[in-house]
């Protein structure tokens, strides 16, 4: 029998060649992008791990000869620069990754994107923060993304020992960072929104022209196949394509990994060898996908395996029924509810959130069939058209076949609103302070060792630098742990941008950055006097020092270069607002990227899943529709019930998707965070728009079949 | 009597395959012309021909003295839509609309609003003894049913020819009688003139004149004086 | 069936002798009723004495078988009427028309166009009949019902014979 099946699989003619084809073809490009998943899953982990590197654990026991180790933070252009300050103890001690040896006192390694920006950049702009002999290029393993801009900087045990984060390392070892439930939670995220239409396609394609192979299946039954001969028969088929396809997803994946591991989905670029696969990884694609298609296929023919007279008569499916809405209302009012209860814990919060977010997810799905039948009701009790009439019944009446086929856009155009919308709103509450703000040209420095005074040539070098406009010590207030602002400073060296002193106030109290937490800097800001005099101000310990710029990004660079020469064991470098929200920003643009993928390649996905269900919807129906051509309808009749059924289920779909992932997204801002949805960007609607419209460009792509199916030949050679 | 429709010595290949070599045929209006011959003899070809769906390669097909042959797909397409109503041997009703629905699909496809177009049709079911069953899909209609459905549906425009290929040709004897009866009173009726094609005597009787088509031309046999 | 017209149909072909004439006969027509001799000379006789035939030679010897019987112009017009003109359409005409068929071909004669002219007389009837059926009461439409199938079994013998027409002639014309 499997011979047989073969047989008729490889030597059936073109229709079954087609049908090869075309199944191949959606297996290949589900088997690509589970791979590619399965993939970026270990990328992110690899990159995780290499993350984790970086930060290595403090030694516990006292080993031998540990190395002395500080990761500091510092900027350039907004864009973090890593800087590792390490010190030998002993022969034996440690060496860093990616370098050949432990840089000794006035000697550093640098990244390649690192040295590549010191030539780019003027020496005293970047380079001159890191005087001392340059020994070479940080290799592969010691970065984390082709991007990382990162510097290993030698010195004394001594000063490491004394800079900040400072600690004693001696093993580097690289433990897996993904802690399992992350990666489950990433797989589960990216299983709603990609692989489910992968599936969905996978089974849709399998059931192309069902119709047809029925016919062919319950023939064999009348003629006295078993059950089981037809399984045999239809898996062997199914089974045949699908291991070729894999087999081209393989060769897919192959050929785009590089282009892939370039788009920065983490927020940076993985190395494309970062994109592998493990033997698990190739064995369960290998062998699972072919398994799973010869599974979809008999359960594609359960109805004719049971009757030999298959499927000749059309019986309208029983209707969904309102209770379908359940779930999805039950998700919604979860998400409400956690509105008025926040659990402390985050862990109470995911467990709050997470089921939320699924239940919505399961119930828009669930619901689908239901919300299709009622809008079908509501458009074909109006309809004017035939072909609105038409399309309107179909749906209602198999509001479940309208609706699988749509159902993998769905729920991918949900999981990426509710991501786009939780990012967008949270860049935009912390995102960088507009170009142009006084906010944007402070630099801030703070100091982590205690000095008393500044040295007045400091003050020269800064106001030296072109577009610099103020420099301010702040000093930190004795009452540092009783509330008030943090700092003070003495009227006179409030630079008028800052805002102005209280009335009669000689030393005022003011933030250590000179302006308050998520406060933008303003001239009208009247601080309060401090109840210490100036003597008494000049005596205590310097805790910041503010630079106002033109916010030029050569001044602020320079202005940074200044500072971290003249205090060099800062903790995080000098820094403009917007430098780690900016950080933060490119990490959760990175997830939207990520988001966009999954919308585009869903998209094209559920325009796949949808062509292949209007072709079925076609051969179905040829006959009444060929004869009604030949009664004089025009194919533009025909061409809009094929339009109809397919685009208007997916483009209400896709409105109710987006409006309940914003609706999500609020939801979860509001609770966990207190802000407001901010609408998405329009880049993210020109990515829904342009993915929406390539689907529509796969159903018109079927047109030229539906003039072909519906031809004469059609009613007269059946 | 004025002929309404004809065919003046019409050719017609499929590829390398004569289906009409030279067939002729004149229909007079309000006529019920049956057309007969054996399988395969170019009975469907002609038709199909004479209703403007294919185009003969040579020779004239004029229906109110205007060549159809001559005229571009559109305008075919509206005279069918307009001026003719079809009925084929089965499988013509659209499987997801009611059989009502199914009736008025050739008003709405003419533009008649549905308000108009389903009482319209809706009128035609007790006409044809099909009360009760305008919400059925015409997966539950057996085939009878089915196929007086499809004879409302061509008949509802009030086409002035209704062409049926083998109307009864999915149905037993007494119930494509009961369907021919209906046909012919209807048409009557309406003044319609109706091209019938079938190889069945019995059904060829209730027309007023069989034509014969034999190897794709047409062999009308003298009138028999009764 | 009609004997006399059948036995001069045989005779158009070929002036033959009565014992040629009856084995022909129950070959072509008989089909396990064979004509009895007595039938075969009183006909013959009947339509010597009518002019249709005459006797040409006699060969020495006795007996009837003698006698080789020649059609004349007027048997020979009878036979002619008799092919073209239709049968009345009624029910059991097989065997007429089958005879018809047979001889036309004999005689080389156009028997597809008999049978198409038989087809329209019996059409034609079919119709008058479907026209009672319409307009009458039940007894009436059962009535002509019953007519109509038989003579739709005739039609179908004859479209049937139509399409065996070739082969039918190579058998009769060896
Ligand atoms: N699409 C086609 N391609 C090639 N040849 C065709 C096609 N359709 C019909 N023919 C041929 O044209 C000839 C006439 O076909 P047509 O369908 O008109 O016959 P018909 O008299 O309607 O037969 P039936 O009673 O079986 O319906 C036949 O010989 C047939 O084989
Ligand atoms: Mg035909």
């Amino acid at each position: 029998m499997i011979r047989f099946g073969l047989r008729l699989a490889l030597a059936g003619g073109r229709e079954a060649l087609t049908r090869l084809l075309v199944i191949a073809a959606a297996v290949a490009i589900g088997s690509g992008l589970l791979l590619t998943t399965l993939a970026g899953v270990n990328a992110v982990d690899a990159q995780l791990t290499r993350y984790a590197s970086i930060y290595p654990q403090a030694s516990t026991a006292g080993a031998a000869d540990p190395l002395w180790w500080s990761t500091r933070d510092d900027f350039f252009h907004g864009k973090p620069i890593l800087r590792i300050d390490v010190a030998a103890t002993g022969p034996s001690a440690p060496t860093p990754t990616g370098i050949p040896a432990t840089p000794g006192p006035g000697e550093f390694y640098v990244s390649p994107a690192l040295r590549e920006l010191f030539a780019a950049q003027p020496a005293d702009q970047l380079a001159d923060r890191y005087p001392g002999r340059d020994l070479g290029t940080v290799g592969p393993s010691g970065l984390t993304s082709p991007d990382t801009l990162l510097a290993i900087v030698g010195g004394t045990p001594d000063s490491v020992g004394k800079l900040p984060n400072s600690r004693q390392v001696d093993t580097i070892d690289d433990k897996p960072a993904l802690p399992e439930t992350t990666v489950n939670l990433i797989l589960g995220v990216i299983a709603g929104g990609l692989l489910f239409p992968v599936l969905i396609f996978i089974g849709t394609a399998t059931r192309l022209s069902a119709a047809r192979r029925e016919q062919r299946f319950a023939a064999m039954r009348l003629v006295g196949a078993t059950p089981r001969q037809i399984s045999t028969v239809a898996a062997v088929e199914a089974a045949v394509a699908a291991v070729a396809g894999t087999a081209v997803g393989f060769g897919l994946f192959y050929a785009f990994r590089e282009p892939l591991a370039g788009i920065p989905f983490t927020g940076m670029p993985f190395f494309p060898g970062d994109m592998s696969l493990g033997l698990l990884n190739i064995l369960l694609v290998a062998l699972g996908v072919p398994a799973g298609a010869a599974l979809a296929a008999q359960i594609s023919l359960r109805k004719v395996r049971i009757s030999p007279l298959g499927v000749t008569r059309r019986v309208t499916p029983r209707a969904p029924r309102a209770y379908r809405l359940i779930p999805m209302v039950l998700g919604v009012a979860v998400l409400v509810f956690a509105l008025g209860y926040r659990p402390e814990t985050s862990d109470g919060q995911t467990a709050v959130f997470l089921p939320g977010l699924l239940l919505i997810m399961a119930g828009l799905v669930f619901a689908g069939p239901w919300l299709t039948m009622v809008g079908a009701r509501v458009m074909a009790r109006y309809a004017n058209r035939p072909a609105t009439l038409i399309a309107a019944r179909r749906l209602a009446d198999n509001p479940k076949a309208g609706f699988r086929a749509i159902s993998g856009i769905m729920l991918a155009l949900f999981v990426t609103s509710v991501a786009v919308g939780v990012i967008t709103t949270i860049v935009d509450e912390r995102g960088p302070a507009p170009i142009g703000s006084t906010d944007a040209g402070t630099v801030t420095t703070v100091f982590d060792e205690k000095t008393t005074s500044v040295p007045d040539t400091l003050f020269a070098e800064l106001h030296a630098i072109t577009g610099v406009r103020s420099a301010t010590a702040i000093r930190e207030a004795p009452d540092i742990n009783t509330g008030g602002e943090g700092g003070m400073i003495a009227c006179a060296d409030l630079p008028s941008a800052y805002g102005r002193c209280a009335q009669g106030a000689v030393v005022i109290e003011v933030p250590t950055g000179l302006s308050r937490w998520e406060e933008s800097a303003s001239s009208t800001t009247e601080w309060r006097a401090a109840s210490i005099t100036l003597d008494e101000l000049q005596r205590l310990p310097v805790s910041s020092v503010v630079v106002g710029t033109d916010g030029s990004a050569a001044a602020i660079e320079r202005v940074r270069t200044v500072l971290e020469v003249a205090f060099p064991t800062f903790w995080v470098g000098p820094n403009v607002p917007g430098d780690f929200e900016s950080d933060f920003a490119d990490t959760l643009r990175g997830w939207e990227q990520l988001a966009n993928v999954i919308i585009i390649a869903s998209l094209a996905l559920g325009g796949c899943s949808l062509a292949v269900s209007v072709i079925g919807g076609l051969t179905e129906r040829r006959r009444p529709f060929s004869l009604l051509r030949l009664s004089g309808a025009p194919v533009r009749v025909l061409r809009r019930v094929v339009a109809l059924e397919s685009a208007v289920p997916m483009l209400a779909v896709a409105a109710l998707a987006i409006g309940m992932g914003l609706l999500a997204a609020h939801l979860f801002l509001r609770a966990q965070m207190g802000y407001t949805l901010v609408a998405p960007q329009p880049g993210f609607y020109v990515i829904v728009v342009v993915g929406l419209v390539a689907c529509l460009g796969v159903i018109a792509s079927t047109m030229p079949l539906l003039e072909r199916v519906t031809g004469p030949e059609t009613a007269r050679s059946e | 009597m004025s002929v309404v429709l004809e065919a003046r010595d019409v050719t017609f290949s499929f590829g390398q395959t004569p289906a009409l070599r030279g067939a002729s045929v004149a229909v007079e209006a309000g006529e019920i012309l049956a057309v007969m011959g054996p399988s395969g003899s170019g009975k469907s070809t002609l038709l199909h021909c004479l209703a403007g769906i294919l185009v003969p390669s040579s020779g004239e097909v004029l229906f109110d003295g205007a060549r159809v042959d001559a005229m571009p797909e559109t305008q075919r397409s509206s005279l069918r839509r307009d001026r003719f109503g079809f009925v084929f041997q089965f499988g013509q009703l659209v499987p997801e609309l009611t059989a009502v629905e199914n009736v008025a699909l050739p008003l709405l496809l003419s533009g008649v609003h549905r308000k108009q177009a389903l009482p319209r049709a809706g009128a035609w079911f007790a006409r044809l003894g099909l009360d009760g069953l305008e919400q059925r899909r015409s997966g539950e209609l057996s085939g009878g049913q089915a196929q007086r459905v499809a004879l409302a549906r061509g008949l509802v425009a009030e086409p002035q020819v209704l062409f049926a290929d083998e109307p009864t040709g999915a149905l037993d004897s007494l119930t494509g009688e009961h369907v021919m009866d209906l046909l012919v009173s209807a048409a009557r009726e309406q003044g319609t003139t109706v091209i019938l094609v079938t190889h069945e005597a019995r059904i060829a009787a209730y027309a007023d004149r069989e034509v014969m088509v034999r190897d794709g031309r047409v062999n009308a046999p003298d009138r028999i004086a009764s | 069936m009609s004997v006399p017209l059948t036995l001069l149909g045989l005779l158009e072909r070929e002036p033959s002798h009565g014992y040629d004439l009856k084995r022909d006969y129950d070959a072509f027509f008989g089909r396990g009723k064979p004509l009895p001799f007595g039938q075969v000379y009183s006909t013959l006789s009947r339509l010597a004495r009518d002019g249709k035939v005459v006797i040409s030679d006699v060969a020495p010897g006795s007996g009837p078988d003698r006698k080789r019987y020649v059609i004349t112009d007027v048997g020979a017009t009878e036979v002619e009427q008799w092919l073209t003109q239709p049968v009345d359409p009624e029910p059991h005409l097989q065997t007429v028309l089958f005879a018809k068929v047979v001889l036309a071909l004999m005689l080389d004669r156009p028997a597809a166009e008999y049978l198409d002219t038989q087809r329209s007389a019996h059409l034609h009837r079919m119709r008058e009949l479907t026209e009672i059926k319409r307009a009458g009461n039940l007894v009436d439409a059962l009535l002509a019902d019953h007519g109509l199938y038989h003579l739709e079994a005739d039609l179908r013998w004859i479209e049937m014979t139509g399409a065996r027409l070739d082969a039918l002639r190579k058998e009769v014309r060896p």
